[in-house]
């Protein structure tokens, strides 16, 4: 073959490769001036003076899409209930429940019942009146187990409605249950006539402060401003979107470059990316993010003996687990509570510390030196890193792990039909609120039959027990601390890390909360100019 | 040819019925199920139950296969279990907006490896081709999670000149549409480009080199005209193959691209599918696929027959 010749001119010239570039750049720079900039368009705030202001769109990047289907369970992204809905009541920093669409309630004198008095005035998107019989219908199709809401026990309490009027009712109740304002702050109120269509993605109609303008599967909810909102002057906001970006650094690109202002599912190991931006602040919040644990199969052989268990449980560094996992977000704790719940200690979080002498003391008293255990784990990377170090901890004892990497919908099939392997590392939730909440609505913990297979009559018995109480002070105290020192005693589930919520969010953005069930709150939310 | 077409209807007609029991059966084998995924992790099995029974998954094999089927026939799709919405709807937004990064991604394929290529086998200079052999090297060697990022933070987080994720759809608004579109069909783009500017490159080099371009030159026709006129020409038919080529890896790498730039494509609907166990959308994707494949195969036979006479009466 016949190399072309050096000297043949027919190259382009210096001149005509300038002329390609400058012409390429400048029909690029038209482009794009000419039109409307992408990323201004993204991060136009509100204008106007200093202090609240009204306007602008807040966008909120999430990792997950909304999924109808999961509309009246706490599974999927919630972000966007208390956008769309609204709860009867809300809680407050110590837990204390504030009026939203109820004004005011009162017990009757044997718990029993509770008479709720009603917000008038409150109108769906569709115009349609609140009434009495949306909270009916809100607390019956939460009794329904199709709907997969995890307080489905506490609706199942109440047995009877009366109504008086339109904006009062009495929930008559089974027993007496402490922790029915968990249901109200978890329980939106939908619309009766078109809860099908809800469930199906199709039309959100709800009393809250934004109406659905569209959702695009994959890419997210578009909502914008009800006019109509019961509250005066709220939302500041014109609309909010919620943009799906399930790649940790594309979602952390969106929050540099101001694309996205605000965000709860920046994962901890990405965390110190955005602490270093100016432009955006970084808040932790102790509730709302659950926990991640160790599950022990009671019926796997040695297992079912509890100094084994409690020698795994002393085995863990969790202060490791929480920095290498989460990124230092959280809290190492040996019990599921938050440092906002009514049951945390600071005793009971450190009642295990990570002592493999100790560990590998309780498995010699309990005859073993050596075991070969499987552990299931989600394959996702943080679940990953959490099952690895885990691993390391307890080959330190003597106990072996082999990892069974397995995806999220087997591993969850696993866990509730009780198939587990000896061990699994999984995360659960409600420990945020009531304590009792969690012992009756998080399968993991149930005292009837869980995961775990573990039965005994003095956990039933204490559960019942703190969540039919009406006991407040001190009594109360001494109830939570008994299902906590069961807890930890019988060791069935391992507590590593409460994981908490961290908020990332431009320092442009004010007023934004979220709710005990990582409801994002945005009534008096602005973005400052 | 109606001849030829109806010999071989059934035996596509039976691909696809093979197919079809396939990917229902496989399915169900995978571990996991919709209702886990919809029951959520503190369900118990009461509730596991209710949503089984909601979804008909309790309903005997063959009574969902021909539910299934059955519906695709009518044209009803019906709706997704897990993602929510209607499955032809979630199918043909996901097609959309493949498509339209893939097209995106071959006309930057096309402009780079073009421009390469030219540059590479006309240059005069040593390094002009050297830097273009390391260009071409670097865009083949560099994966698309890695040119990804380096061009978000580029564009997006120094430069701040484009978004770094996200869609609006071009026929919407076309003048947001192109600056969503130009990062990941760039991404996607660069190692086709590569290989494309490397393949004409060499092509380009034996067409410059034959005898009717070295006569050209010496007739004294002009460089320019003989690039574009006598020398391209010839080069291109090969390249053009290749580019078919190209184009079916343009679509699989998109499924890794849509994930990098939040790209609401295919890929990313393939994949939350078949971690949510939403069976309808996975087994309609697989199914689509596999019919556009026989469809390709049955257009390709009636093409060849078209072409060779022999074959219309094998």
């Amino acid at each position: 073959m016949t190399e072309l010749h050096p000297s043949t001119p027919t190259a382009p010239s210096r001149r005509t490769t300038l002329r390609a570039a400058a012409g390429g750049t400048l029909l690029l720079g038209l482009g794009l001036t000419g039109c409307r900039s992408a990323v201004a368009e993204a991060e136009a705030p509100a204008t106007g003076a200093a202090g609240p202001k009204r306007g602008g769109t807040l966008t909120v990047a999430v990792n997950t899409d909304f999924t109808p289907a999961l509309l009246f369970a706490q599974s999927g992204q919630s972000l966007q209930h208390r956008l769309i809905y609204n709860t009867l009541t809300r809680y407050d920093d110590r837990l204390e429940p504030r009026p939203e669409l109820a004004t005011s309630w009162e017990y009757a004198p044997d718990g029993r019942a509770l008479t709720l008095k009603l917000r008038t005035g409150v109108v769906f998107h569709d115009g349609r009146p609140f009434t009495a019989d949306d909270v009916v219908f809100a607390v019956k199709n939460l009794q329904n187990p199709v709907r997969a809401a995890q307080l489905r026990s506490t609706a199942a309490a109440v047995t009877g409605f009366e109504k008086r009027g339109d904006h009062e009712l009495t929930l008559r109740l089974a027993h007496p249950v402490n922790n029915l304002f968990d249901l109200f702050e978890f329980m939106i109120i939908t619309d009766r006539n078109s809860v099908e269509d809800a469930v199906a993605g199709k039309r959100l109609n709800g009393t809250g402060p934004f109406r659905l303008a569209s959702w695009r599967p994959g890419t997210g909810l578009s909502l914008t401003r009800n006019e109509k909102y019961w509250q005066p002057d709220r939302p500041h906001l014109d609309g909010v979107e919620l943009r799906v970006i399930p790649q940790a650094d594309a979602l952390v690109s969106s929050l540099r470059t101001g694309q996205s202002q605000l965000s709860y599912a920046v994962p901890g190991r990405n965390l110190s990316t955005v602490t270093a931006v100016p432009e955006l602040s970084v808040t932790q919040y102790d509730t709302g993010g659950g926990a991640s644990y160790l599950g022990v199969n009671t019926s796997v052989d040695p297992l079912g003996d509890k100094t084994v268990r409690q020698a795994l449980a002393w085995a863990v560094d969790r202060e490791r687990v929480l920095s290498q996992v989460l990124g230092g977000y959280g809290l190492a704790s040996a019990t599921p509570w938050p440092k906002s719940s009514p049951a945390f200690t600071e005793a009971g979080r450190t009642h295990y510390r990570h002592d493999p002498g100790k560990a590998r003391e309780l498995l010699r008293s309990a005859g073993h030196t050596r075991l070969d255990l499987p552990l299931l784990h989600v394959n996702l990377p943080g679940e990953t890193a959490l099952a690895e170090a885990v691993q390391y901890d307890l080959k330190q004892i003597g106990v072996h792990v082999t990892l069974e990497p397995t995806d999220a919908a087997t591993a969850q099939k696993r866990l509730i039909s009780q198939t587990m392997p000896a061990l699994w590392a999984m995360g659960h939730s409600f420990s945020q609120v009531q304590p009792s909440t969690l012992a009756v609505s998080a399968y993991p913990f149930n005292a009837a039959k869980n995961t775990s297979r573990f039965r005994s009559e003095t956990y039933s018995r204490t559960v019942r027990e703190a969540w039919t109480s009406r006991a407040t002070g001190a009594e109360a105290n001494a109830l939570r601390q008994r299902v906590t020192d069961t807890l930890l005693d019988e060791a069935f589930i391992i507590d590593l890390v409460i994981r908490g919520s961290v908020q990332v969010a431009s320092k442009k953005l004010h007023g934004a909360t979220l709710n005990k069930f990582s409801y994002l709150n945005l009534d008096d939310a602005y973005l400052a100019a | 040819m109606r001849g030829l077409l109806l010999r071989k209807l059934p035996s596509a007609l039976l691909v696809l019925f093979a197919a079809s029991v396939l990917v229902f059966g496989v399915l169900r084998l995978v571990p996991g199920d919709p209702a886990a995924v919809l029951a959520g992790p503190d369900a118990g099995p009461e509730v596991l139950a209710a949503v089984r029974a909601r979804l008909g998954l309790d309903d005997p094999l063959p009574v969902q296969y021909l539910d299934w089927i059955g519906g695709l026939l009518t044209g009803d799709l019906g709706p997704s279990y897990v993602i929510g919405g209607e499955t032809a709807d979630l199918i043909t937004d996901g097609l959309g907006a493949t498509t339209e990064l893939t097209l995106g991604a071959l006309l930057f394929a096309v402009l780079i490896g073009g421009t390469l290529g030219i540059l590479g086998a006309t240059a005069r200079r040593p390094w002009t081709r050297g830097a273009v052999r390391s260009l071409t090297t670097a865009a083949l060697a560099v994966p698309p999670y890695v040119s990804g990022v380096l061009l978000v933070l580029l564009f997006a987080v120094l430069l701040g000149v484009l978004p770094p994720g996200g869609r609006v759809p071009l026929l919407t608004a076309p003048d947001l549409g192109v600056q969503y579109l130009l990062l990941p069909a760039l991404c996607l783009a660069l190692p086709s480009a590569a290989v494309l500017g490397r393949y004409l490159e060499d092509s380009l080099r034996r067409a410059l080199a034959e005898d009717h371009v070295r006569t050209a030159t010496a007739a004294g026709i002009a460089p320019r005209r003989i690039l574009w006129r006598h020398a391209l020409p010839h080069a291109l038919p090969p390249v053009v193959t290749l580019l078919g080529i190209q184009t079916g890896h343009l679509l699989g790498g998109a499924v890794l691209v849509e994930a990098i730039f939040a790209w609401p494509g295919l890929g990313q609907l393939a994949e939350q599918a078949l971690v949510r166990r939403d069976y309808p959308v996975v087994q309609d994707l697989l199914l689509l696929l596999v019919a556009v494949f026989v469809l390709v195969q049955l257009l390709s036979d009636l093409v060849h027959a078209r072409l060779d006479p022999r074959i219309r009466w094998e």
